[in-house]
């Protein structure tokens, strides 16, 4: 059971493109219309990095907020891009603050910080041709060994993100020791644009998992047993009526909330025989709702 | 898709225009949902957009304040449940079980009363409304849980188990059974009296059931010889305590319900009814006291889940009438406790206790401090509860020092490195940006975080550098082992030994660790001219403080520094600093030049004699 608690006015005066709750669930990023131009999407990073927001935009730029004092300020920008950059994702806060970006250009960007405000910029051209849609991570997962690190000696992480396109197809990429990406797989299943990909978080089982979505109006779950190999087999979740657009999961990874051109967000759960089932429609409509604004701030851009 | 055993549940978000799309995220406890166009052109819709974000709950009960009791109380009984396990052997087991049952339905009561005094006392008619309605719904889980507790955990069998039944219905019906009450005050007293002795258990069920039989046909007869038949009352009295159901029914004003039909039943036409035979009457009692009029609502279908010794259904019942996980977790967890469920394997959790009290405890994250009772529910999940409270527990907004402490304790005592990590990073963060270097010095370092603490440590000296003293001396003073931890803390401890040395006039002492200080390479660069500087005192002193060999190192390190300075780019307040910082290294080659010669002759004359 589900029911709506609060509704926070954003004064945005233009079509909001994304809302971003921050780590602890206390603070909301908004971007939109408002200004110069569309803000697609906009992501927190980890908090141990301070506060610091990034959001990409139709006019081909990343930027990086940082919170000094109490104020957002503008702390890089990023212009290597040719064409509007569609996505944003923060990786895993294990490896350290960057940021992968995806664009209508094909290309990917990893923006990695190395310290005193410099960024270092990676490029992955021709990801996906026509464009990439969608960029996401893999949780961090320490390979080999258990035993705790000495302090201050970084465990080997194996770096991956997902990424889907236009092209029909997700890719996983993996960081090689020579600090290149390297296209990993290709995932195909959709018949049309892959507008979301979402690498669920891990719950300590060896089990991956992926969930895509695409104009095509399927929602695909993707899982690939660690243990045997690098072998991914989908799932379809759902065939939706309308073009699906966005998939996210839940902080445990057990709920995927799937938001479609159906005026609807579901929330869907794995059953006991692995089927997966709706458990919740959240729809428009009318309806009282008290209003109220919530203790949290929020910050608009 | 597997079909489901109800629809999903809709939630209607006010306001959004239905041509557009809702984006929506997840947050730790909350999601938020707003109006949005997912369809990207240059150029917005000319339609204005929905300036509003919706957040929504998922678990709206934790927020209760009455339920927090419940919640709380429950925790202790919980706990204190997974903890006796080991010592619930033998003959006691179901006795201590059976208790355990009665203190979460005690609780549940008092619950329901405190509930029950805020409805009557509520200002306005549509909150009492809303406190009457959760009172109900407390009182049917009770309800609930007393039968399981009589037929799952009690077990009681055929005999006793009436009784229970009978105790079962008192205690949920308002009024008292006023047809028992009829009965009892009617023509034959003394028959009744004789059968109502049971309590005393010295009669075996088969003296019982003789017992009963021989009164059952006395009456059988009476009515065959139309004792009764100048009063219809007591005719039809004669006809209820032979359990005629149709004479039964007629008194259906005075029964509240099916199941207080079913008792009464069984009372007159089958007390010593065995358990397994309780879901014969069951459905028949309940399809002639609804009589075709209604269907079934939702508790009697668990109710008759109960009766039919479906624990399976009677849990997945209630997970579909209820609005939280707090009743099917615990009552599952007792009723494993009570080795009744035989394991499903589930994705999550590996049974369904598990799973259960998974969805409970998370539940319980999204609250500001209730949070805390998730984490014991998550010590007892052995497959997923750990990986599911690291994940929670990084959450938890560390809005206090104390709050934050808290985390960290829970962390710490289940060897959570990560999490202990790197919550320590973030309020090691969070002090540097406030300013407060102390703090940040110690996040750092029980952070074991060398790269921040060398950061910290720069920032005490550049401090030390523009004020010339040290703030958190205390902390600075008592490092301990923890000052290896990085170069630069290393240094920061130690140069601060030395102006404790020197503060308590142990010259020599501050004089060798100056030194070393030069020597061996920790110093960062930009604090070499001030220990160089630093020297200067000591050199004054009346006594040597320097050994010859000590100064001619000095000497060395002056003229290496000297060389290697850094040009200074910006002409002003640089310049002056630079001739400030000329003289006194004049000076000091002064001192030094003097101070050789004074130690030379020391040393001489010591060889000498």
């Amino acid at each position: 059971m589900v029911s709506v608690i609060n509704t926070v006015d954003t004064s945005h005066e233009d079509m909001i493109h994304d809302a971003q709750m921050d780590y602890y669930g206390t603070r909301l990023a908004t971007c939109s219309s408002d200004r110069s131009g569309p803000v697609w999407q906009v992501a927190w990073a980890h908090p141990m990095y301070g506060n610091i927001l990034a959001s990409c935009s139709y006019d081909r730029k990343v930027i990086i907020w940082k919170e000094e004092n109490g104020t957002w300020e503008k702390t890089h920008e990023h212009t290597g891009h040719d064409s509007s950059v569609n996505s944003v994702c923060w990786a895993p806060h294990d490896y350290g603050l960057i940021l992968a970006c995806g664009s209508s250009d094909g290309a990917i960007s990893l923006l990695t910080y190395t310290g005193e405000g410099q960024w270092e910029v990676k490029k992955i051209n021709n990801a996906h041709t026509i464009g990439c849609n969608a960029v996401s991570w893999a949780p961090a997962v320490v390979p080999g060994s258990l035993i705790d690190q000495p302090s201050g000696q970084k465990p080997n992480y194996i770096k991956k993100f997902a990424s889907g396109g236009c092209d029909n197809l997700i890719k996983l990429w993996k960081e090689e020791e020579d600090g290149q990406w390297k296209e990993e797989q290709k995932l195909e299943a959709h018949s049309d644009w892959v507008r979301d990909v979402a690498w669920a978080p891990s719950i300590g089982l060896p089990t991956s998992t992926i969930a895509s979505c695409s104009q095509d109006g399927r929602v695909f779950i993707w899982t690939c047993d660690d243990t045997s190999g690098n072998t991914w087999s989908p799932k379809l979740l759902h065939k939706f009526s309308d073009v699906v657009w966005h998939v996210s999961w839940s902080i445990t990874a057990n709920i995927l909330a799937v938001s479609g051109g159906d005026n609807k967000v579901t929330l869907w759960k794995e059953s006991v025989d692995g089927q997966w089932v709706c458990i919740s429609d959240v729809n428009k409509g009318q309806g009282s709702v008290s209003a109220s604004v919530t203790e949290g701030q929020q910050n608009e851009q | 898709m597997e079909e489901l055993d109800g629809e999903p549940t809709v939630t209607l978000i006010p306001g959004v225009n239905s041509k557009k799309q809702m984006c929506f995220d997840w947050g730790p406890g909350e999601m938020l949902v707003c109006e949005t166009s997912f369809n990207k052109k240059e150029k917005s819709e000319t339609e204005p957009g929905c300036p509003f974000i919706y957040i929504i709950r998922k678990d709206i009960d934790v927020y209760s304040q009455i339920l927090r009791k419940l919640f709380n109380e429950s925790h202790g009984i919980f706990v204190g449940l997974q903890r006796i396990e080991e010592e619930l052997t033998g003959k006691s087991r179901k006795a201590q079980l059976v208790r355990v049952s009665k203190n979460y339905r005690s609780v549940i009561r008092a619950c329901m009363e405190e509930m029950h005094q805020v409805a009557i006392a509520a200002k306005d008619p549509a909150s009492g409304l809303q406190f009457s309605s959760q009172v109900s719904i407390l009182s049917a889980m009770e309800l609930i849980w007393n039968l399981c507790e009589i037929l799952f955990i009690e077990v009681a069998p055929a005999g006793p188990l009436l009784l229970h039944l009978l105790d079962w219905v008192r205690l949920h019906v308002c009024e008292v059974d006023s047809l028992l009450a009829d009965v009892l005050g009617s023509e034959n007293p003394s028959k009744h009296e004789s059968f109502w002795k049971l309590p005393g258990n010295t009669q075996t069920l088969t003296e019982l059931e003789l017992k009963w039989q021989h009164w059952h046909e006395e009456c059988e007869r009476h009515l065959q010889d139309s004792t009764f038949a100048a009063s219809p009352h007591l005719e039809s009295l004669c006809k209820i305590m032979l359990g005629d159901e149709a004479a039964l029914l007629e008194q259906k004003e005075l029964l509240n319900n099916w199941y207080h039909f079913l008792v009464t039943r069984l009372l007159y036409s089958h007390p010593t009814v065995k358990p397994i035979d309780l879901h014969l009457y069951a459905q028949s009692s309940l399809d002639l006291f609804l009589g075709g009029e209604s269907s079934p609502e939702p508790l009697d279908n668990i109710l008759l889940a109960a009766f039919e010794f479906d624990i399976h259904q009677v849990i997945k019942e209630c997970s579909i009438a209820l609005s939280n996980w707090w009743f099917v977790a615990h009552l599952t967890d007792l009723l494993d406790h009570c080795k009744l469920l035989q394991s499903h394997n589930l994705y999550f959790g590996s049974n369904m206790r598990e799973f259960l009290l998974l969805e409970y405890a998370s539940g319980l994250f999204a609250h500001h401090s209730l949070w805390q009772l998730g984490v014991d529910y998550f010590d007892y999940c052995p497959e997923l509860g750990r990986v599911s409270l690291e994940l929670h527990i990084e959450r938890i907004p560390l809005s206090t020092e104390q709050k934050a402490l808290k985390v960290l304790r829970i962390c710490e005592q289940r060897q959570m490195t990560e999490q202990v990590r790197s919550i320590c990073k973030i309020l090691a963060m969070k002090a540097v940006r406030n300013n407060r270097l102390g703090s940040a010095l110690s996040w750092s370092i029980r952070a074991k975080d060398a790269a921040f603490a060398t950061l910290v440590s720069d920032r005490f000296l550049k401090d030390y550098c523009e004020r010339g003293s040290f703030s958190d001396l205390d902390l600075i003073d008592n490092l301990g082992p923890a000052m290896m931890l990085s170069d630069r803390l290393t240094f920061l401890g130690k140069y601060r030994e030395f102006h404790r040395f020197y503060g308590e006039k142990r010259l020599t002492d501050a004089a060798s660790l100056l030194l070393s200080l030069m020597t061996s390479q920790i110093a960062p660069r930009s604090f070499w001219v001030i220990l160089l500087i630093d020297a200067l005192p000591l050199l004054e002193e009346k006594e040597v403080v320097f050994s010859a060999e000590q100064t001619y190192e000095l000497m060395r390190c002056l003229e290496d520094f000297a060389s290697r300075r850094p040009v200074w780019r910006e002409p002003g307040v640089q310049r002056l600093q630079e001739d400030v910082e000329n003289t006194k290294l004049e000076m000091l080659r002064l001192a030094l030049a003097r101070n050789l010669g004074r130690a030379i002759i020391k040393e001489g004359s010591l060889e000498g004699s």
